[in-house]
């Protein structure tokens, strides 16, 4: 429990919640400590509607990443009641009557109150080569390429990542590893590998299927589960294994210069 | 006095959406040691947001389609206020960087045998829009990220460095240019997450900062677009033109209240889905403008005909002009037509099988269940008008993207001219691609021609850093929240859809006081991620650019695209060839009036003479006859 009463706005009618926030200040505070503020309950209130109306009326220092609230930035991942979540698309009215307990995602360093480093992630994305490869191979000379909608198709679930990062807060292997390349990355790798544009897929190899990659994964699922847009990093994950199998079969039984 | 962090940059690029990425990839290519500099994560920039696609004129779905056709929609769209070199060069190029774009790895919807698919959209003849879904600006945004990370990649191999070429800046804020004479020499900011102090070197800035919308309360708009590019190009001496052109979104969610102004993609109206009224009656129809008559339809049904037939028949006028929408819509909520939350209805569940709806536009479907508890395959959505975009920007060189400022670039929505006095829907996406690559190209080729590197006085960097410091200084200042939220209000209601003379005074009157209240903000909790403090800092640049839109909005006469005089109803030839140019003067703004060029010949003959009488002054008439005389 807070040590303090909760901060209300002096007008607050009707019902309200309770949104119990980590605030963490590095130099004042230890450790992250939970500080209780009493916001309105409206039924159509999100979580970040709530931190938006800490900020705006209750304390200006609260510190928390959102941009445009219709869940396409992925910038508002949190912790909401043990859950990681998108906080614009998470309603209070789940939790009444309360509290709404808010802390940073999981799996990650803090840097204030629930903005936390997003830089070992970015990285992990860099490093599976996330671009069309085409090892010298000029593009079609009409211009564009020519992609079905079938080829579309096989893809396209892997490119609806919004780089959120709940799937790595998600992710028991990662909360144990962090040198695990982690759900996006690999989902990432595929959206490419599968593109019938791309040659890339034996590069990727190297980082997918070395130590990190997705032999790592114990196939728990929760990354899927936690996925605000269905992009299945799960599913492509045990996709990826079964390449990753035959391609370790494939090159142990070819010539060097034939792989 | 605290140690500043130093950098030294050729260019430095404030903003990392489309026009940022784009820019800064130009730079790197052309050799030049760049810097992109933004307020929020790399990848999660406003680019984002942008649903329905990337207006080229390639071809795929109707090969009738090309750039002239595209250059005349883009200037019909803006009632022939654009600057017509812009709206030409983004015609041509626009394909090319939309290709390009596919090259390095953009997925886009594909037609069945294959070709980049096309979608409709308002003001565009043919089916123009490159796109994935309503997610096109995801796409884009990404493909540039992932494309950066590519060419850090491949200056580690070459240089055993990532960042020697080009390095992000992530959550970084710029407050102030700085000046070597009448040069550019560099930038100053802070860290976001710090709260300490960063100054770049650069002979070149590339401003990519986007719009304005936070100025307005119901605004599709994200946090970030507070302003910072326009405000920093009027502070650092630049013209700002075309500022009383605002576009308000026709359909921006009304409710519920917490999702208020957020988009409803125009791909909802191109797909089929319908405006209707609380008495059920398709009401567009009323509402189609005398320069548009022979363009849409008359009837319900030939407008329906048109979504399977587009060669014999005109277009539903749902597919009007936003500028045009919003005013329909605006005009039946006020004759009490609206719907309880005070929007109209938009309706797709009626115009099609449940399936095809998530399949054709999954996100707002997603978004509507999601956030507004509405399964719009089930029932209409409620919408109204909300502040989108801003056509009015930097004035600058069409070709370069140079503002009058030696050293100074811009691109994007920070920039004025393109569009006009009204953006048509997917041109914004190609405008980015177009113009950021070609600004990038322009701040390389500046730098190329100096023969000494510019420097800032040390004084213009204290002075910075005391401004930026101030609010944290204030023991109980006014809540800067307080200022922002009044501002909104104030341009809301008195600077909105439709204005009226005393109202803008009323408004402007307003300003000056939140000026002064603004100079008296404070913001406790210190310097590490304090978002009150960021605001307090930007309220200054949201203060200077909504006086400048109201402003030049007092001054304009006349109503065309984004600018609705209710005391002066109609367009007026006189004030078509007239911009009006926002300067700093002091701590005012002053606006003076400037003449626009005339069209070039082979541009203006591309136009009918009949559809030219709706824009041109008589005297322009006759030449433009004259024109046609020599030709024949």
């Amino acid at each position: 429990m807070s040590a303090e009463p909760a901060m209300r706005a002096a007008e607050t009618a009707g019902e309200s919640i309770v949104l119990r926030v980590s605030r963490y200040l590095p130099g004042r505070d230890a450790e992250p400590v939970p500080r209780d503020y009493e916001v309105p309950l409206r039924e159509e209130w999100s979580v970040l509607d709530g931190l938006n109306h800490v900020k705006d009326v209750l304390d200006g220092s609260l510190a928390y990443r959102w941009s445009c609230r219709m869940g396409i930035c992925g910038s508002c991942g949190m912790t909401v009641n043990g859950e990681p979540r998108l906080t614009c698309g998470t309603f209070l009215s789940e939790f009444a009557p309360g509290p709404v307990v808010v802390e940073p995602l999981r799996g990650f360093a803090v840097i204030r109150d629930l903005v936390v480093d997003i830089e070992p992630f970015l990285g992990k994305l860099a490093s599976v080569t996330p671009w069309l490869v085409r090892n010298g191979a000029e593009p079609p000379p009409d211009a564009e390429f020519a992609q079905t909608p079938e080829q579309l198709g096989a893809y396209k679930q892997f490119s609806m990542c919004i780089n959120c990062m709940l799937c790595y807060s998600a992710c028991p292997v990662y909360a144990l590893d962090e040198d695990f390349l982690g759900p996006a990355a690999i989902a990432l790798a595929q959206r490419y590998n599968l593109d019938s544009r791309d040659m890339g897929a034996a590069a990727r190899f190297d980082v997918l299927a070395a130590a990190g990659g997705v032999w790592d994964c114990t196939y728990v699922g929760e990354c899927s589960a936690a996925c605000p847009k269905g992009v299945d990093p799960a599913g492509a994950i045990q996709q990826y294994k079964l390449t990753a199998a035959m391609e370790t079969v494939r090159r142990f039984l070819l010539p060097k210069g034939a792989r | 006095m605290t140690e500043i962090e130093r950098h030294s940059y050729d260019v430095v690029v404030i903003g990392a959406g489309g026009a940022g990425l784009r820019a800064a990839i130009e730079a790197r290519q052309q050799g030049k040691r760049t810097a992109v500099v933004c307020k929020s994560l790399f990848g999660k920039a406003h680019t984002v947001m942008a649903e329905g696609g990337a207006a080229a004129a390639m071809g795929n779905v109707n090969p009738s389609d090309n750039w002239q056709v595209h250059f005349r929609d883009t200037m019909r769209g803006g009632k022939f206020l654009n600057n017509w070199r812009m709206a030409e060069l983004h015609a041509q190029e626009a394909p090319d960087r939309v290709w390009e774009l596919e090259a390095w790895g953009a997925l886009f919807d594909r037609t069945k045998d294959g070709k980049i698919s096309q979608r409709n959209f308002g003001g565009h003849e043919y089916p123009r829009l490159a796109h994935v879904g309503d997610r096109t600006g995801l796409e884009l945004i990404r493909t540039l990220q992932q494309r950066v990370v590519a060419l850090q990649q491949e200056d580690d191999k070459l240089h055993g460095d990532p960042e020697a070429y080009i390095k992000v800046f992530q959550e970084c804020t710029v407050t102030r240019l700085l000046k070597d004479g009448d040069a550019i020499a560099g930038a100053f900011g802070y860290w976001r997450e710090t709260g300490n102090f960063i100054c770049f070197e650069a002979p070149a800035v590339v401003l990519a900062t986007g719009g304005i919308g936070k100025s307005y309360v119901v605004t599709s708009n994200s946090w970030e677009y507070t302003g910072d590019g326009h405000a920093l190009a009027l502070m650092a001496g630049a013209g700002l033109i075309n500022m009383e052109f605002i576009q308000f979104h026709p359909t921006g969610m009304v409710w519920p209240p917490s999702v208020r102004g957020i988009l409803v993609t125009e791909s909802v109206r191109g797909d089929g889905g319908v405006l209707r009224n609380s008495e059920g009656k398709r009401f567009m129809f009323e509402y189609v403008p005398d320069v548009f008559k022979d363009k849409y339809a008359t009837t319900e049904e030939e407008a329906d005909r048109w979504y399977t037939d587009q060669a014999n028949n005109r277009r539903p006028p749902e597919l009007l002009p936003r500028d045009e929408v919003a005013r329909a819509i605006n005009s039946e909520v006020k004759a009490g037509r609206g719907t309880p939350h005070g929007g109209v209805y938009l309706d797709v569940s009626t115009r099609m099988p449940a399936e095809e709806i998530v399949r054709r536009l999954p996100s707002m479907h997603h978004q509507f269940k999601e956030l507004a508890d509405v399964d719009i395959t089930r029932e209409p959505m409620e919408v109204g008008p909300t502040c989108h975009y801003i056509m009015g920007g930097v004035e600058v060189d069409a070709d370069t993207g140079a503002a009058s400022v030696p050293g100074l670039f811009a691109a994007g929505e920070v920039s004025g001219g393109m569009h006009g006095s009204n953006r048509l829907g997917g041109n914004s996406l190609s405008d980015l691609l177009v113009f950021g690559r070609r600004a990038g190209a322009g701040a390389a080729a500046y730098v190329d021609g100096l023969t000494a590197r510019p420097k800032a006085p040390e004084e213009a960097v204290r002075q910075a850093e005391a401004e930026a410091l101030a609010p944290l200084e204030r023991e109980g200042g006014e809540n800067p929240y307080t200022v922002h939220h009044e501002l909104q209000q104030t341009m809301n209601d008195l600077v909105g859809i439709i204005r009226k003379a005393d109202e803008i005074s009323e408004a402007l009157g307003a300003i000056e006081k939140l000026k002064e209240r603004a100079g008296v903000t404070g913001a406790a909790g210190g310097r590490i991620y304090n978002p009150g403090w960021h605001l307090a800092i930007d309220l200054r640049n949201m203060l200077l650019v909504s006086e400048c839109v109201a402003k030049a909005a007092l001054l304009r006469e006349e109503s065309r695209g984004g600018h609705t005089r209710d005391d002066f109803p109609g367009m007026s030839p006189e004030w078509r060839r007239k911009l009006l140019v926002c300067r700093l003067d002091g701590s005012t703004v002053n606006i003076e009036e400037k003449v626009q060029p005339s069209m070039r010949d082979d541009l203006i003959t591309l136009f009918e003479r009949d559809e030219l009488k709706k824009y041109l002054t008589e005297a322009e008439l006759s030449e433009y006859d004259a024109l046609v005389e020599k030709e024949a």
